[in-house]
Protein backbone atom coordinates (compact mmCIF):
# COMPACT_ATOMS: atom_id res chain seq x y z
CA UNK A 1 0.00 0.00 0.00
CA UNK A 2 1.40 3.34 -1.23
CA UNK A 3 1.61 6.70 1.66
CA UNK A 4 0.87 9.71 0.71
CA UNK A 5 1.74 12.93 2.83
CA UNK A 6 -0.86 15.67 2.95
CA UNK A 7 0.97 18.85 3.16
CA UNK A 8 -2.31 21.30 3.71
CA UNK A 9 -3.38 24.15 6.02
CA UNK A 10 -6.81 24.15 5.55
CA UNK A 11 -7.88 21.26 7.95
CA UNK A 12 -11.18 20.81 6.14
CA UNK A 13 -9.83 20.02 3.30
CA UNK A 14 -6.97 17.75 5.02
CA UNK A 15 -9.62 15.50 6.87
CA UNK A 16 -11.38 14.93 3.02
CA UNK A 17 -8.49 14.14 1.13
CA UNK A 18 -7.61 12.07 3.56
CA UNK A 19 -10.81 10.32 3.45
CA UNK A 20 -10.87 10.40 -0.24
CA UNK A 21 -6.98 8.52 -0.17
CA UNK A 22 -7.94 6.21 2.20
CA UNK A 23 -11.29 5.29 -0.08
CA UNK A 24 -8.73 5.04 -2.78
CA UNK A 25 -6.55 2.38 -0.99
CA UNK A 26 -3.92 4.61 0.25
CA UNK A 27 -2.58 5.35 3.47
CA UNK A 28 -2.34 8.41 4.79
CA UNK A 29 0.08 10.90 6.51
CA UNK A 30 -0.40 14.11 7.55
CA UNK A 31 1.34 17.34 9.69
CA UNK A 32 -0.12 20.19 11.35
CA UNK A 33 2.95 21.70 12.36
CA UNK A 34 4.09 24.01 9.39
CA UNK A 35 7.33 25.12 10.97
CA UNK A 36 9.24 22.18 10.02
CA UNK A 37 7.40 20.51 7.28
CA UNK A 38 10.41 19.39 5.00
CA UNK A 39 11.75 17.42 7.99
CA UNK A 40 8.04 15.71 8.88
CA UNK A 41 7.71 15.04 5.52
CA UNK A 42 11.19 13.42 4.98
CA UNK A 43 10.75 11.67 8.69
CA UNK A 44 7.49 10.21 7.73
CA UNK A 45 9.29 8.69 3.97
CA UNK A 46 6.40 8.44 1.75
CA UNK A 47 5.95 7.78 -1.35
CA UNK A 48 4.09 10.50 -2.64
CA UNK A 49 3.90 13.89 -1.37
CA UNK A 50 0.66 16.28 -1.50
CA UNK A 51 2.32 19.50 -1.36
CA UNK A 52 0.40 23.04 -0.88
CA UNK A 53 1.84 26.15 -2.15
CA UNK A 54 0.04 28.22 0.93
CA UNK A 55 1.94 27.24 3.57
CA UNK A 56 2.30 28.88 7.08
CA UNK A 57 5.93 29.74 7.78
CA UNK A 58 7.22 28.80 4.17
CA UNK A 59 6.14 28.34 1.15
CA UNK A 60 5.56 25.39 -0.80
CA UNK A 61 8.19 25.96 -3.12
CA UNK A 62 10.61 26.43 -0.37
CA UNK A 63 9.56 23.15 0.89
CA UNK A 64 9.70 21.55 -2.00
CA UNK A 65 13.43 22.63 -2.42
CA UNK A 66 14.22 21.64 1.14
CA UNK A 67 12.55 18.12 0.25
CA UNK A 68 14.08 17.74 -3.07
CA UNK A 69 17.68 18.53 -1.01
CA UNK A 70 17.37 15.32 0.58
CA UNK A 71 15.18 12.99 -1.42
CA UNK A 72 13.74 12.18 -4.69
CA UNK A 73 10.08 11.20 -3.67
CA UNK A 74 7.31 12.17 -5.94
CA UNK A 75 5.55 15.55 -5.42
CA UNK A 76 2.08 16.84 -6.78
CA UNK A 77 2.19 20.59 -6.24
CA UNK A 78 -1.13 21.45 -4.98
CA UNK A 79 -3.06 25.03 -5.45
CA UNK A 80 -5.24 27.31 -5.35
CA UNK A 81 -2.96 29.75 -7.69
CA UNK A 82 -4.04 29.68 -11.56
CA UNK A 83 -1.07 31.36 -12.55
CA UNK A 84 1.26 29.61 -15.42
CA UNK A 85 3.90 31.52 -13.21
CA UNK A 86 3.48 29.25 -10.32
CA UNK A 87 3.35 26.32 -12.19
CA UNK A 88 6.60 27.23 -13.82
CA UNK A 89 8.19 27.70 -10.72
CA UNK A 90 7.09 24.51 -9.26
CA UNK A 91 8.07 22.37 -11.64
CA UNK A 92 11.39 23.96 -12.16
CA UNK A 93 12.13 23.02 -8.14
CA UNK A 94 11.25 19.59 -8.82
CA UNK A 95 7.40 18.65 -9.11
CA UNK A 96 6.59 16.01 -10.44
CA UNK A 97 3.25 17.30 -11.44
CA UNK A 98 0.74 20.35 -10.77
CA UNK A 99 -2.70 20.59 -9.89
CA UNK A 100 -4.96 23.40 -9.27
CA UNK A 101 -8.10 23.59 -6.27
CA UNK A 102 -10.69 23.00 -6.78
CA UNK A 103 -9.81 19.98 -8.24
CA UNK A 104 -11.66 16.73 -9.47
CA UNK A 105 -11.47 14.18 -7.19
CA UNK A 106 -11.32 11.38 -10.17
CA UNK A 107 -8.50 13.58 -12.23
CA UNK A 108 -6.57 13.80 -8.64
CA UNK A 109 -6.67 10.32 -7.93
CA UNK A 110 -5.59 9.49 -11.54
CA UNK A 111 -2.47 12.59 -11.67
CA UNK A 112 -1.44 10.46 -7.97
CA UNK A 113 -2.02 7.02 -9.72
CA UNK A 114 0.08 7.90 -12.85
CA UNK A 115 2.73 9.84 -10.69
CA UNK A 116 3.36 6.57 -8.15
CA UNK A 117 3.46 4.41 -11.34
CA UNK A 118 6.30 6.13 -13.27
CA UNK A 119 8.13 6.40 -9.94
CA UNK A 120 7.69 3.01 -8.83
CA UNK A 121 11.04 0.60 -9.65
CA UNK A 122 9.49 -2.20 -9.62
CA UNK A 123 8.25 -3.49 -13.55
CA UNK A 124 4.57 -3.32 -14.00
CA UNK A 125 2.49 -6.08 -13.70
CA UNK A 126 1.26 -6.92 -17.38
CA UNK A 127 0.25 -10.64 -17.01
CA UNK A 128 -3.02 -11.55 -16.68
CA UNK A 129 -3.92 -15.53 -16.42
CA UNK A 130 -0.61 -16.44 -18.18
CA UNK A 131 -1.66 -13.67 -21.35
CA UNK A 132 0.86 -10.80 -21.26
CA UNK A 133 0.72 -7.70 -22.54
CA UNK A 134 2.32 -6.02 -24.61
CA UNK A 135 1.43 -2.42 -24.12
CA UNK A 136 3.73 -0.57 -27.08
CA UNK A 137 2.46 -2.86 -29.74
CA UNK A 138 -1.17 -2.98 -28.39
CA UNK A 139 -1.35 -6.81 -28.22
CA UNK A 140 -2.30 -8.87 -26.16
CA UNK A 141 -1.77 -13.12 -26.08
CA UNK A 142 0.78 -15.72 -24.85
CA UNK A 143 2.71 -16.62 -27.65
CA UNK A 144 0.66 -18.88 -29.60
CA UNK A 145 -2.49 -16.82 -29.58
CA UNK A 146 -3.05 -13.04 -29.58
CA UNK A 147 -5.07 -10.09 -30.10
CA UNK A 148 -4.87 -6.49 -31.11
CA UNK A 149 -6.41 -3.97 -29.10
CA UNK A 150 -7.20 -0.62 -30.06
CA UNK A 151 -6.12 2.47 -27.81
CA UNK A 152 -9.57 2.36 -26.31
CA UNK A 153 -9.11 -1.15 -25.41
CA UNK A 154 -5.54 -1.72 -24.40
CA UNK A 155 -6.55 1.99 -21.90
CA UNK A 156 -9.67 0.05 -20.49
CA UNK A 157 -7.85 -3.20 -20.23
CA UNK A 158 -4.73 -1.70 -18.30
CA UNK A 159 -6.96 -0.32 -16.01
CA UNK A 160 -8.84 -3.13 -15.25
CA UNK A 161 -5.50 -5.23 -14.98
CA UNK A 162 -3.46 -2.75 -12.69
CA UNK A 163 -6.50 -2.74 -10.26
CA UNK A 164 -7.00 -6.33 -10.55
CA UNK A 165 -10.13 -7.97 -8.74
CA UNK A 166 -11.72 -4.50 -7.50
CA UNK A 167 -14.87 -2.92 -8.81
CA UNK A 168 -13.68 -0.26 -11.42
CA UNK A 169 -15.91 2.57 -12.23
CA UNK A 170 -17.59 3.37 -16.07
CA UNK A 171 -16.41 7.19 -14.39
CA UNK A 172 -12.89 6.05 -14.11
CA UNK A 173 -12.88 4.41 -17.15
CA UNK A 174 -13.99 7.47 -18.95
CA UNK A 175 -11.84 10.10 -16.82
CA UNK A 176 -8.69 7.49 -17.97
CA UNK A 177 -10.13 7.52 -21.21
CA UNK A 178 -10.75 11.45 -21.64
CA UNK A 179 -7.77 11.88 -19.78
CA UNK A 180 -6.27 10.23 -22.58
CA UNK A 181 -7.47 12.45 -25.45
CA UNK A 182 -10.35 9.96 -26.22
CA UNK A 183 -13.62 11.56 -25.86
CA UNK A 184 -15.70 8.89 -26.66
CA UNK A 185 -19.59 8.95 -25.09
CA UNK A 186 -21.30 6.06 -22.79
CA UNK A 187 -22.59 3.92 -25.68
CA UNK A 188 -19.13 4.10 -27.39
CA UNK A 189 -17.39 2.68 -23.97
CA UNK A 190 -20.19 -0.16 -23.43
CA UNK A 191 -19.16 -1.02 -27.26
CA UNK A 192 -15.44 -0.83 -26.47
CA UNK A 193 -16.17 -2.98 -23.71
CA UNK A 194 -18.08 -5.68 -25.54
CA UNK A 195 -15.31 -5.80 -28.10
CA UNK A 196 -12.52 -6.09 -25.71
CA UNK A 197 -14.78 -8.59 -23.72
CA UNK A 198 -14.87 -10.71 -27.16
CA UNK A 199 -11.08 -10.36 -27.99
CA UNK A 200 -10.82 -12.03 -24.37
CA UNK A 201 -12.93 -14.94 -25.21
CA UNK A 202 -10.95 -15.16 -28.28
CA UNK A 203 -7.86 -16.18 -27.03
CA UNK A 204 -9.80 -18.47 -24.43
CA UNK A 205 -10.53 -16.06 -21.67
CA UNK A 206 -13.82 -16.15 -21.39
CA UNK A 207 -16.31 -13.93 -18.79
CA UNK A 208 -12.66 -12.56 -17.72
CA UNK A 209 -14.61 -8.89 -17.48
CA UNK A 210 -17.93 -9.09 -14.65
CA UNK A 211 -20.09 -6.56 -14.70
CA UNK A 212 -21.53 -5.00 -11.14
CA UNK A 213 -25.13 -3.83 -11.61
CA UNK A 214 -24.41 0.06 -11.35
CA UNK A 215 -20.61 0.00 -9.91
CA UNK A 216 -18.58 -0.86 -12.41
CA UNK A 217 -16.72 -4.34 -14.00
CA UNK A 218 -14.07 -6.53 -12.13
CA UNK A 219 -11.20 -8.27 -13.91
CA UNK A 220 -11.28 -11.48 -12.49
CA UNK B 1 -6.20 83.20 -34.41
CA UNK B 2 -7.34 84.79 -37.55
CA UNK B 3 -6.64 88.94 -37.53
CA UNK B 4 -10.05 89.54 -37.92
CA UNK B 5 -11.00 87.87 -34.11
CA UNK B 6 -8.31 89.28 -32.56
CA UNK B 7 -9.59 93.16 -33.76
CA UNK B 8 -12.89 92.23 -32.89
CA UNK B 9 -11.58 90.98 -29.37
CA UNK B 10 -9.74 94.49 -28.86
CA UNK B 11 -12.78 96.63 -30.10
CA UNK B 12 -13.33 98.69 -27.32
CA UNK B 13 -9.86 99.24 -26.97
CA UNK B 14 -9.45 100.98 -30.00
CA UNK B 15 -13.18 102.99 -29.64
CA UNK B 16 -11.13 104.32 -26.81
CA UNK B 17 -8.38 105.51 -28.65
CA UNK B 18 -10.42 106.72 -31.54
CA UNK B 19 -12.52 108.62 -28.63
CA UNK B 20 -9.44 110.23 -27.52
CA UNK B 21 -8.08 111.19 -30.75
CA UNK B 22 -11.12 112.97 -31.42
CA UNK B 23 -10.90 114.89 -28.06
CA UNK B 24 -7.59 116.35 -28.56
CA UNK B 25 -8.91 117.10 -32.82
CA UNK B 26 -11.71 118.61 -30.56
CA UNK B 27 -8.82 120.24 -28.55
CA UNK B 28 -6.29 121.23 -31.19
CA UNK B 29 -9.18 123.23 -32.70
CA UNK B 30 -10.47 124.90 -29.70
CA UNK B 31 -6.49 126.18 -29.46
CA UNK B 32 -6.14 126.40 -33.15
CA UNK B 33 -3.34 124.72 -33.16
CA UNK B 34 -1.97 124.46 -37.10
CA UNK B 35 -3.29 122.17 -39.28
CA UNK B 36 0.02 120.41 -40.02
CA UNK B 37 0.95 119.76 -36.30
CA UNK B 38 -2.45 118.53 -35.76
CA UNK B 39 -1.86 116.31 -39.10
CA UNK B 40 1.53 115.14 -37.64
CA UNK B 41 0.13 113.95 -34.48
CA UNK B 42 -2.47 112.13 -36.03
CA UNK B 43 0.44 110.28 -38.37
CA UNK B 44 2.12 109.60 -34.63
CA UNK B 45 -0.81 108.50 -32.90
CA UNK B 46 -2.30 106.55 -35.87
CA UNK B 47 0.98 104.38 -36.56
CA UNK B 48 1.75 103.40 -32.92
CA UNK B 49 -1.83 102.30 -32.51
CA UNK B 50 -1.55 99.78 -35.76
CA UNK B 51 2.30 98.88 -35.07
CA UNK B 52 1.22 98.01 -31.79
CA UNK B 53 -1.70 95.95 -32.39
CA UNK B 54 0.26 94.20 -35.07
CA UNK B 55 2.92 93.55 -32.58
CA UNK B 56 0.77 92.20 -29.78
CA UNK B 57 -1.25 90.07 -32.30
CA UNK B 58 1.57 88.40 -34.01
CA UNK B 59 3.14 88.03 -30.19
CA UNK B 60 0.01 85.92 -29.18
CA UNK B 61 -0.66 84.27 -32.20
CA UNK B 62 2.42 82.23 -32.34
CA UNK B 63 1.54 80.89 -28.92
CA UNK B 64 -2.05 80.14 -29.10
CA UNK B 65 -1.71 78.69 -32.99
CA UNK B 66 0.40 76.43 -31.23
CA UNK B 67 -1.51 75.71 -28.43
CA UNK B 68 -4.59 75.01 -31.15
CA UNK B 69 -2.22 73.31 -33.58
CA UNK B 70 -1.02 71.02 -30.79
CA UNK B 71 -4.51 69.83 -29.31
CA UNK B 72 -5.87 69.08 -32.87
CA UNK B 73 -2.34 66.78 -33.56
CA UNK B 74 -1.96 65.79 -30.21
CA UNK B 75 -3.71 61.78 -29.53
CA UNK B 76 -2.90 62.35 -25.60
CA UNK B 77 -4.64 66.38 -25.54
CA UNK B 78 -3.37 66.22 -21.87
CA UNK B 79 0.81 66.29 -23.34
CA UNK B 80 -0.58 69.90 -24.53
CA UNK B 81 1.72 71.94 -22.13
CA UNK B 82 4.79 69.60 -22.98
CA UNK B 83 4.82 70.27 -27.01
CA UNK B 84 4.29 74.43 -26.09
CA UNK B 85 6.91 76.79 -25.60
CA UNK B 86 6.59 79.13 -22.50
CA UNK B 87 5.38 82.51 -23.75
CA UNK B 88 6.88 86.18 -23.19
CA UNK B 89 3.60 87.70 -22.18
CA UNK B 90 2.28 88.01 -18.97
CA UNK B 91 -1.31 86.20 -19.29
CA UNK B 92 0.34 83.72 -21.74
CA UNK B 93 2.39 82.80 -18.44
CA UNK B 94 -0.81 82.70 -16.58
CA UNK B 95 -2.73 80.28 -18.89
CA UNK B 96 1.19 78.30 -19.69
CA UNK B 97 1.35 78.08 -15.86
CA UNK B 98 -2.31 76.76 -15.33
CA UNK B 99 -1.87 74.21 -17.68
CA UNK B 100 0.89 72.91 -16.00
CA UNK B 101 -0.44 72.52 -12.66
CA UNK B 102 -3.82 71.27 -14.35
CA UNK B 103 -1.68 67.99 -15.49
CA UNK B 104 0.24 67.73 -12.57
CA UNK B 105 -3.11 67.32 -10.96
CA UNK B 106 -4.78 65.36 -13.17
CA UNK B 107 -1.20 62.52 -13.03
CA UNK B 108 -1.95 62.32 -9.61
CA UNK B 109 -5.75 62.12 -9.97
CA UNK B 110 -5.20 59.09 -12.38
CA UNK B 111 -2.52 57.49 -10.22
CA UNK B 112 -4.60 57.33 -7.12
CA UNK B 113 -7.12 55.66 -9.38
CA UNK B 114 -4.72 53.17 -10.77
CA UNK B 115 -3.77 52.57 -7.79
CA UNK B 116 -6.76 52.16 -6.60
CA UNK B 117 -7.94 49.16 -8.74
CA UNK B 118 -4.45 47.80 -8.51
CA UNK B 119 -5.42 47.24 -5.01
CA UNK B 120 -8.80 46.36 -6.21
CA UNK B 121 -7.45 43.42 -8.70
CA UNK B 122 -4.93 42.22 -6.09
CA UNK B 123 -7.82 41.37 -3.25
CA UNK B 124 -9.99 40.00 -6.09
CA UNK B 125 -7.24 37.67 -6.71
CA UNK B 126 -6.41 37.02 -3.28
CA UNK B 127 -10.58 36.71 -2.42
CA UNK B 128 -10.43 34.05 -5.87
CA UNK B 129 -7.71 32.15 -3.85
CA UNK B 130 -9.94 32.35 -0.74
CA UNK B 131 -12.93 30.97 -2.34
CA UNK B 132 -11.30 28.65 -4.16
CA UNK B 133 -10.21 26.59 -0.59
CA UNK B 134 -13.86 25.88 0.55
CA UNK B 135 -15.08 25.05 -2.92
CA UNK B 136 -12.90 22.55 -3.20
CA UNK B 137 -13.19 21.23 0.46
CA UNK B 138 -17.03 21.17 -0.91
CA UNK B 139 -15.86 19.08 -4.14
CA UNK B 140 -14.25 16.82 -2.01
CA UNK B 141 -17.11 16.13 0.58
CA UNK B 142 -19.43 15.73 -1.65
CA UNK B 143 -17.41 13.11 -3.93
CA UNK B 144 -16.74 11.19 -0.77
CA UNK B 145 -20.39 11.31 0.01
CA UNK B 146 -20.65 9.28 -3.35
CA UNK B 147 -23.92 9.03 -5.93
CA UNK B 148 -25.82 11.64 -3.65
CA UNK B 149 -23.21 14.24 -4.04
CA UNK B 150 -23.10 14.47 -7.71
CA UNK B 151 -25.65 16.81 -7.82
CA UNK B 152 -23.42 19.11 -5.39
CA UNK B 153 -20.74 18.48 -7.35
CA UNK B 154 -22.77 20.00 -10.57
CA UNK B 155 -23.43 23.51 -8.91
CA UNK B 156 -20.01 23.76 -7.06
CA UNK B 157 -18.44 23.35 -10.79
CA UNK B 158 -20.93 26.40 -11.24
CA UNK B 159 -19.62 28.09 -8.66
CA UNK B 160 -15.98 27.89 -9.65
CA UNK B 161 -16.84 28.62 -13.58
CA UNK B 162 -18.12 32.14 -12.25
CA UNK B 163 -15.38 32.43 -10.07
CA UNK B 164 -12.91 31.99 -12.98
CA UNK B 165 -14.84 34.32 -14.50
CA UNK B 166 -14.13 37.12 -12.00
CA UNK B 167 -10.40 36.24 -12.18
CA UNK B 168 -9.90 36.41 -15.70
CA UNK B 169 -11.95 39.83 -16.15
CA UNK B 170 -9.75 41.47 -13.65
CA UNK B 171 -6.66 39.82 -14.95
CA UNK B 172 -7.66 40.99 -18.81
CA UNK B 173 -8.33 44.36 -17.30
CA UNK B 174 -5.13 44.57 -15.90
CA UNK B 175 -2.19 46.15 -17.58
CA UNK B 176 0.47 44.08 -15.72
CA UNK B 177 2.31 41.76 -17.11
CA UNK B 178 1.25 38.36 -15.31
CA UNK B 179 1.50 35.27 -17.56
CA UNK B 180 4.01 33.91 -19.19
CA UNK B 181 4.29 33.26 -23.02
CA UNK B 182 6.08 29.81 -24.06
CA UNK B 183 5.83 26.61 -26.03
CA UNK B 184 2.12 24.86 -25.20
CA UNK B 185 0.56 22.06 -26.29
CA UNK B 186 -2.90 22.49 -28.16
CA UNK B 187 -3.33 18.68 -27.28
CA UNK B 188 -2.32 19.11 -24.02
CA UNK B 189 -4.57 22.14 -23.19
CA UNK B 190 -8.02 20.94 -24.44
CA UNK B 191 -7.47 17.54 -22.78
CA UNK B 192 -7.34 19.79 -19.68
CA UNK B 193 -10.47 21.22 -20.19
CA UNK B 194 -12.51 18.82 -21.91
CA UNK B 195 -12.03 16.20 -19.04
CA UNK B 196 -12.53 19.07 -16.58
CA UNK B 197 -16.10 19.67 -18.50
CA UNK B 198 -16.83 15.86 -19.01
CA UNK B 199 -19.61 15.31 -16.85
CA UNK B 200 -21.64 18.17 -18.79
CA UNK B 201 -20.63 16.76 -22.27
CA UNK B 202 -21.58 13.30 -21.51
CA UNK B 203 -24.66 14.99 -20.23
CA UNK B 204 -25.67 16.59 -23.21
CA UNK B 205 -24.15 13.82 -25.72
CA UNK B 206 -21.89 15.92 -27.60
CA UNK B 207 -19.69 14.55 -29.78
CA UNK B 208 -15.87 15.56 -29.51
CA UNK B 209 -13.68 15.05 -32.67
CA UNK B 210 -9.91 16.67 -32.54
CA UNK B 211 -7.96 17.40 -36.07
CA UNK B 212 -4.07 18.28 -35.80
CA UNK B 213 -4.02 19.47 -32.26
CA UNK B 214 -0.38 18.07 -31.88
CA UNK B 215 0.97 20.92 -32.75
CA UNK B 216 2.98 23.79 -30.47
CA UNK B 217 1.85 27.22 -30.57
CA UNK B 218 3.61 30.06 -28.40
CA UNK B 219 0.93 31.31 -25.60
CA UNK B 220 0.43 31.31 -21.71
CA UNK B 221 -1.24 27.63 -20.59
CA UNK B 222 -3.71 29.08 -18.31
CA UNK B 223 -4.97 31.57 -20.04
CA UNK B 224 -5.51 29.60 -23.27
CA UNK B 225 -7.29 26.58 -21.01
CA UNK B 226 -9.51 29.71 -19.78
CA UNK B 227 -10.70 30.66 -23.14
CA UNK B 228 -11.21 27.65 -24.43
CA UNK B 229 -13.22 26.82 -21.33
CA UNK B 230 -15.16 29.43 -22.29
CA UNK B 231 -15.92 28.50 -25.94
CA UNK B 232 -16.51 24.94 -24.61
CA UNK B 233 -19.25 26.57 -22.02
CA UNK B 234 -20.95 28.53 -25.43
CA UNK B 235 -21.52 25.28 -27.30
CA UNK B 236 -22.51 23.68 -24.47
CA UNK B 237 -25.44 26.83 -23.94
CA UNK B 238 -26.01 26.85 -27.12
CA UNK B 239 -26.50 23.55 -28.52
CA UNK B 240 -29.90 23.33 -31.11
CA UNK B 241 -32.36 21.16 -30.92
CA UNK B 242 -32.98 18.30 -33.53
CA UNK B 243 -29.73 16.90 -33.95
CA UNK B 244 -26.70 15.45 -32.30
CA UNK B 245 -24.49 17.88 -30.87
CA UNK B 246 -21.08 18.17 -32.63
CA UNK B 247 -17.97 20.05 -31.42
CA UNK B 248 -14.87 20.31 -33.44
CA UNK B 249 -11.52 21.51 -32.73
CA UNK B 250 -9.00 21.62 -35.37
CA UNK B 251 -5.65 23.16 -36.16
CA UNK B 252 -3.77 24.48 -39.18
CA UNK B 253 -0.57 25.57 -40.13
CA UNK B 254 -0.42 29.04 -42.38
CA UNK B 255 2.65 30.47 -42.92
CA UNK B 256 3.20 33.22 -40.50
CA UNK B 257 0.52 31.51 -37.89
CA UNK B 258 -1.06 28.47 -36.86
CA UNK B 259 -4.91 29.12 -36.59
CA UNK B 260 -7.19 27.08 -34.07
CA UNK B 261 -10.82 26.48 -35.16
CA UNK B 262 -13.22 25.59 -32.44
CA UNK B 263 -16.64 24.93 -34.45
CA UNK B 264 -19.86 23.56 -32.84
CA UNK B 265 -23.20 23.12 -35.24
CA UNK B 266 -25.02 24.66 -32.43
CA UNK B 267 -28.14 27.02 -33.10
CA UNK B 268 -25.84 29.83 -34.84
CA UNK B 269 -25.20 33.44 -34.28
CA UNK B 270 -27.35 36.03 -36.45
CA UNK B 271 -25.22 37.88 -39.03
CA UNK B 272 -26.71 40.79 -37.42
CA UNK B 273 -25.24 40.23 -34.28
CA UNK B 274 -21.96 38.61 -35.86
CA UNK B 275 -20.18 42.08 -35.50
CA UNK B 276 -20.68 42.75 -32.11
CA UNK B 277 -20.20 39.67 -30.15
CA UNK B 278 -16.66 40.34 -28.75
CA UNK B 279 -18.25 43.53 -27.59
CA UNK B 280 -18.69 44.12 -23.61
CA UNK B 281 -22.15 43.60 -22.26
CA UNK B 282 -23.30 42.13 -25.72
CA UNK B 283 -25.97 39.95 -25.65
CA UNK B 284 -27.70 40.20 -28.72
CA UNK B 285 -30.29 37.58 -29.99
CA UNK B 286 -29.37 34.41 -28.40
CA UNK B 287 -28.23 36.00 -25.38
CA UNK B 288 -31.83 37.07 -24.77
CA UNK B 289 -33.81 34.90 -25.94
CA UNK B 290 -32.37 31.49 -24.93
CA UNK B 291 -30.59 31.98 -21.57
CA UNK B 292 -29.57 34.30 -19.47
CA UNK B 293 -26.00 35.72 -20.79
CA UNK B 294 -24.16 38.49 -19.22
CA UNK B 295 -22.29 39.25 -22.36
CA UNK B 296 -18.92 39.65 -20.45
CA UNK B 297 -17.51 35.90 -21.71
CA UNK B 298 -16.56 36.70 -25.31
CA UNK B 299 -15.44 40.31 -24.10
CA UNK B 300 -13.03 38.27 -21.48
CA UNK B 301 -11.70 36.16 -24.37
CA UNK B 302 -10.92 38.48 -26.77
CA UNK B 303 -9.14 40.86 -24.08
CA UNK B 304 -7.04 38.00 -22.93
CA UNK B 305 -6.34 37.12 -26.76
CA UNK B 306 -5.28 41.01 -26.98
CA UNK B 307 -2.80 40.75 -24.42
CA UNK B 308 -1.63 37.75 -25.36
CA UNK B 309 -1.29 39.03 -29.43
CA UNK B 310 -3.64 36.39 -30.73
CA UNK B 311 -6.02 37.58 -32.79
CA UNK B 312 -9.86 36.12 -32.48
CA UNK B 313 -12.20 35.82 -35.03
CA UNK B 314 -15.97 34.18 -35.68
CA UNK B 315 -17.84 33.15 -38.52
CA UNK B 316 -21.16 31.48 -38.56
CA UNK B 317 -24.35 30.68 -40.33
CA UNK B 318 -27.88 31.10 -38.12
CA UNK B 319 -29.24 27.63 -37.13
CA UNK B 320 -26.30 26.08 -38.58
CA UNK B 321 -22.52 26.34 -37.11
CA UNK B 322 -20.58 28.37 -35.40
CA UNK B 323 -16.50 28.64 -35.78
CA UNK B 324 -14.30 30.46 -33.50
CA UNK B 325 -10.98 31.42 -34.81
CA UNK B 326 -7.73 32.33 -32.96
CA UNK B 327 -4.60 32.35 -34.91
CA UNK B 328 -1.23 32.34 -33.26
CA UNK B 329 1.80 34.17 -34.24
CA UNK B 330 4.57 31.78 -34.80
CA UNK B 331 7.74 32.77 -32.74
CA UNK B 332 10.63 33.53 -35.64
CA UNK B 333 13.22 32.63 -33.03
CA UNK B 334 12.30 29.42 -32.65
CA UNK B 335 11.55 28.47 -36.23
CA UNK B 336 15.11 30.48 -37.20
CA UNK B 337 16.65 27.74 -35.10
CA UNK B 338 14.95 24.67 -36.49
Amino acid sequence: MSKIFIVEDDPAIRSELAELLKNAGYETDTTEDFSATAENVLKSAPDLVLLDINIPHANGQQVLRDIRSKSSVPVIMVTSHTSEIDEVLSMSCGADDYVTKPYNPTILLLRISAVLKRSSAKPENNTYNGLELNTAKGILGNGEKEVSLTKNELLIFQQLLDRKGEIVTRDDLMTVLWDNEEYINDNALTVNISRLRAKLADIGCENAIETRKKQGYVLI
Amino acid sequence: MRFKDYIRDRFGAILITLISWFILMLFFRAFRVRMYISSAATCVLFIAGITRLLWDYFRRKSFYDSIKNSCEGLDKKYLLHEMIEKPDFAEGIIVYDALCEANKSMCENVAEHRRKSEDFREYIELWVHEIKLPVASLLLMSHNDGESGNKYSEQLKRIDDYIENVLYYARSENAEKDYIIKEVSLKRIFGNIAVKNREELLQRNVGISTEGLDRAVMTDAKWLEYILGQLLGNSMKYIAEGREPEIHISAEEKDDRTVLHFRDNGIGIPASDLPYIFEKSYTGENGRTRSRSTGMGLYIVKSLCDRLGHTVSADSVQGEYTDIMISFGKNEYITMQE
